[in-house]
């Protein structure tokens, strides 16, 4: 290869970092435009009702009000989100869902305005049943959420693998369990946000920090009614996401308003209203059966998951696909038996957050595998070992693992935590008790199993005359600092300093319409985007350098921003000198490289049977938990986590290592914190103080072991690493606590009150 | 009804009409176009709109600005000079800093700390950051990024002294 960039392994820390802790990054909340106005929704506060009618005379006479849209105003289309079949939404609705349920929008020149008008509409709601449990709602007789449809349930699959009878009879061991995971809030620090502005009523700008404004704004000129040229997204800066920022209702509202108002308009979420109507990650209910040889290989296993879509289906078809059969190639098991339903209730929508799925299913597989260990007598990481899934496997729904480190993880992990002697040390009675827990998941590099369009990813690099570079891409950086890993390898390619490239927000007038960050796509498949367009202008750099100094591209190499005959390396001219030979070649027209990359051998799941290679690589992870259980008072305290990632090769290791520290810290939330608490559908703990997010004080130290498997895919063998550090945490405390105390706790969190619960039964028994 | 009040921010005198019931939060953000400080939660629980009011850190958000009449307050946007620098650079090159919301908000915090304490124990950076909210990190960087500020503060002052 004609580079020596040698970036790639190196933990440079973020580009944008000195801007965002000088304060210098502009949010959207910040951002100002002429005659800006400022717009709030009005939701509702009735689980299921009809809107019967709305009188909005006395808040328009709110000085500084300048225009009030409701649900009865005209006919909003129908929508869901981009590639969801059924369309079960609309912008403002006459029939509410949940309480935070969108009915009006007002704009006014100030935010107290705009909040005092909400407080002068007047809306006449006629209340419907409504039904709150996943199980109640899929019973005969339920309440429909959706008048419109059969039933309560918008998606189900089925499929099965092997012969699950047959692995049953063979098994020396069958556990059978249920478990429950809670809703769980992201908790970004920005609110959503969003600013819009009309070009003659005919082209709507959107200021939005979001994951993915391609996907969104396909959702969103349906949802309005316009064209997909009519919506131009300027990406804003990101505080925050976990895959709640994918896309989000509020962005089109912030359109509507805008163009009824004929001026540009704010609009920002109060917490409360984040809370009520965010999309928080889809609680499931998991009922498993697994089977175990007597020599512990797997045998057989049957999953039925109920997952809570909450008022509206978003995304959760596709979080309950990969719950269904993510987890299955974890370790080497031939027969498979899975149910899934997804469920409408009148709560609030759920959608992506951080693993998309593999953490609910995960905490129950993980859990019963130590279940089924613990029958069988053996060592929960001897049992996965035995298990665990190879490089070259293909495993039973197809997936072609062409790398694989999750021996390499439990191995490393185990050791790191001093498994074997904290495993054995003796189990006192007293009130203070330690155990160890290990846990393990996979994940995916990009994930084709529920978007219709395409896999991969496209980027464009312009050369400026002063040899400096530009990367436009799709894929977007949520601050874990994708666009630092995008100029790290851009900049490796053509030998220049990673200061010297700049890497674009995504402007859908001028960026790739790629589809996002979310999947742990974009170092994967962004980063391959980009490789190969530093490559292709580096080429045409070459030529340019080729004539001025009269040689053959082929002879030519570039290192440290210089291009160099490799026989006479005297004949050389810098990256600077042939870009602006290039700038006047092109009269002005500047040197651009294009790169597309298509994940190879990746297809769309079949429609029923769900098979098929969803994603080009799969990265595998293992945690070990060690935790102190206080028998008198139920309260865990995490005393370590050791977490292993094969991540495929870390493109930079410092900020590869943020994500998994970052990620445990949610791990740790939803493992004995987070729950929003619900009562008849609405949210009780809708604030930072009564919603209870791990604070620094709450952190153990994590060590992070960094497991390079070199995937043939992955730019330079990268794979996805930010979601898969997540899933692992949970189960590992939940295993550390049984280790602990011998108390098996089915339902996230674990609170003191669910442990104490535990412990009195098992006592009892 | 409107008040006059009359505050020093960043060194500079200000002076303006606040509504009653105004917080500093919004006054800095929408009246002077100070942006560093962050509306996360509007209810002191994040920390994400820290300010320094006469050196201490601050909940902007549950102040009125009404209060702060003959006040000297500091937004990260005053927060310049060698040694506010290198607790920024201390931050960006351990890694404590990702999306950056809540950066603002810590990095006066931790100024704060360190005028009080130069050298911090592990335990008096955990007081000082506790009621900030960080999503993304896991805060442990954050941790090392003051432990690294210190040294290198220390040292400075070492030898100009």
């Amino acid at each position: 290869m004609s580079v020596s960039g040698e970036l790639i392994g190196k933990g440079l820390p973020l580009l944008d970092g000195l801007e965002k802790v000088a304060g210098k990054v502009v949010f959207t909340a910040d951002l100002k435009l002429p005659g800006m106005l400022c717009a709030r929704a009005l939701r509702s506060p009735h689980a299921h009702a009809r809107v019967r009618e709305i009188d909005v005379s006395r808040a328009k006479k709110v000085t500084g009000v300048r225009a009030i849209v409701t649900g009865l105003d005209m006919s909003f289309p129908k929508y869901s989100v981009a590639g969801q079949p059924v369309l079960d939404e609309r912008l403002l609705t006459r029939e509410v869902r949940y309480i935070g349920d969108e009915v009006a929008v007002v704009a006014a020149v100030d935010d107290d305005a705009a909040a005092e008008a909400l407080h002068a509409i007047r809306v006449e709601y006629e209340e419907l049943p409504a039904v709150f449990d996943s199980l109640e709602a899929m019973a005969p007789g339920a309440p429909l959420v959706h008048g419109d449809q059969e039933s309560n349930i918008p998606h189900k699959m089925e499929f099965s693998r092997g012969d699950v009878d047959r692995g049953f009879k063979e098994s020396a061991v069958i556990v059978e369990e249920s478990f429950r995971t809670p809703l769980q809030y992201h908790g970004y620090l920005e609110p959503h946000a969003a600013v819009a502005q009309w070009e003659a009523g005919e082209k709507v700008t959107l200021w939005i920090p979001m994951q993915s404004p391609t996907l969104g704004r396909i959702t969103y000129s349906t949802a309005l009614g316009v064209r997909e040229d009519q919506v131009r997204i300027i990406q804003m800066p990101i505080g925050g996401a976990f895959g709640g920022k994918l896309e989000y209702k509020l962005h089109a509202l912030c359109a509507l308003i805008s163009r009824v108002a004929g001026q540009p308009v704010k609009m920002v979420n109060t917490r409360e209203e984040d809370f009520r109507a965010g999309l928080p990650r889809v609680p499931m209910r998991v009922r498993m059966k697994l089977g175990v040889r007597r020599d512990g290989t797997l045998a057989a296993k049957e999953t039925e998951i109920v997952a809570d879509s909450g008022a509206y289906v978003n995304y959760a078809h596709g979080i309950l696909l990969s719950a269904c059969h993510r987890h299955d190639n974890l370790y080497r098991i031939q027969n498979l038996r899975t149910k899934g339903f997804l469920v409408y209730t009148n709560k609030v929508a759920t959608g992506c957050f951080r693993g998309f799925g593999n953490p609910q299913i995960h905490f129950a597989y993980e859990s019963i595998l130590d279940m089924a260990a613990a029958e069988l007598n053996m060592d929960p990481v001897e049992f996965r070992l035995r298990n665990a899934t190879q490089t070259g496997d293909i495993t039973p729904h197809g997936w072609k693992v062409l790398s694989c480190g999750l021996s390499d993880c439990i191995r490393q992990s185990a050791q790191a935590a001093d498994w074997g002697k904290k495993r054995r040390a003796e189990r006192s009675g007293e009130r203070f008790a330690r155990g160890v827990g290990i846990a393990c998941c996979l994940h995916v590099s990009g994930n084709r199993t529920f978007l219709p369009f395409f896999d991969g990813a496209s980027s464009y690099i312009r050369i400026n005359e002063q040899g400096r570079a530009i990367v436009f891409i799709g894929e977007t950086d949520l601050g874990q600092g994708a666009r630092t890993a995008f100029a790290q390898i851009a900049a490796h390619e053509l030998s220049i300093a990673p200061e010297d490239v700049s890497v674009s927000m995504v402007d859908t007038d001028i960026s790739p319409h790629g589809l996002g960050t979310f999947g742990d796509r974009a170092t994967t498949l962004g980063g391959n985007a980009v490789r190969l367009a530093a490559i292709d202008a580096r080429e045409k750099l070459f030529a340019i350098a080729a004539t001025q100094l009269a040689l053959a591209p082929g002879d030519l190499e570039v290192a440290s921003g210089k291009i160099y005959s490799k026989a006479e390396p005297e004949k050389n001219l810098t990256v600077a000198e042939a870009a602006k030979l290039g700038w006047a070649q092109l009269a002005g027209g500047l040197i651009t490289g294009h790169g597309v990359y298509f994940p190879p051998d990746v297809t769309m799941v079949d429609k029923k049977t769900k098979y098929g290679n969803i994603s080009c690589a799969y990265p595998f992870a293992a945690q070990v938990a060690e935790v102190e259980v206080d028998r008198m008072t139920g309260r865990v305290k995490v005393i370590s986590m050791v977490a292993a990632h094969d991540l495929g090769k870390a493109i930079n290791p410092l900020l590869a290592e943020g994500q998994i520290q970052g990620a445990v810290a949610q791990g740790i939330g939803f493992a004995l914190m987070e729950d929003m608490g619900l009562k008849d559908g609405k949210v009780r703990n809708c604030s930072f103080e009564r919603y209870n997010m791990p604070r620094i004080k709450d952190m153990p130290p994590v060590k992070s072991i960094l497991i390079e498997s070199d995937d043939p895919n992955g730019p330079y063998g990268a794979k996805g690493l930010a979601e898969p550090a997540l899933t692992p945490t949970a189960p590992a405390i939940a295993n550390a606590i049984y280790h602990a105390v011998g108390a098996r706790i089915r339902e996230l969190p674990i609170t003191p009150e669910k442990l104490l619960a535990a412990l009195r039964e098992k006592d009892g028994k | 009804m409107i008040d006059k009040v009359r505050i020093t921010v960043n060194g500079f005198q200000w002076e303006g009409r606040v509504k009653p019931g105004q917080t500093l939060l919004e006054v800095l953000r929408d009246t002077m176009g100070l942006t560093g400080a962050k509306k996360g939660c509007d209810q002191g629980e994040c920390g994400a709109c820290v300010v320094l009011l006469n050196g201490r850190p601050v909940n902007s958000c549950l102040i009125l600005a009404i209060d702060v009449d003959g006040d000297e307050v500091t937004t990260v946007e005053g927060l310049v000079g060698d040694e506010a620098g290198i607790i920024k650079e201390a931050f960006v090159q351990a890694g404590a800093v990702q999306c950056g919301f809540c950066s603002p908000g810590m990095i006066l915090a931790v100024k704060a700390l360190l005028d009080q304490s130069p050298d911090p124990a592990a335990e008096d950076v955990e007081e000082a950051i506790s009621g900030h909210l960080c999503r993304c990190t896991g805060y442990s960087r954050i941790v090392q990024a003051v432990k690294q500020a210190a040294v290198k503060l220390n040292s400075m002052k070492g030898t100009e002294g």
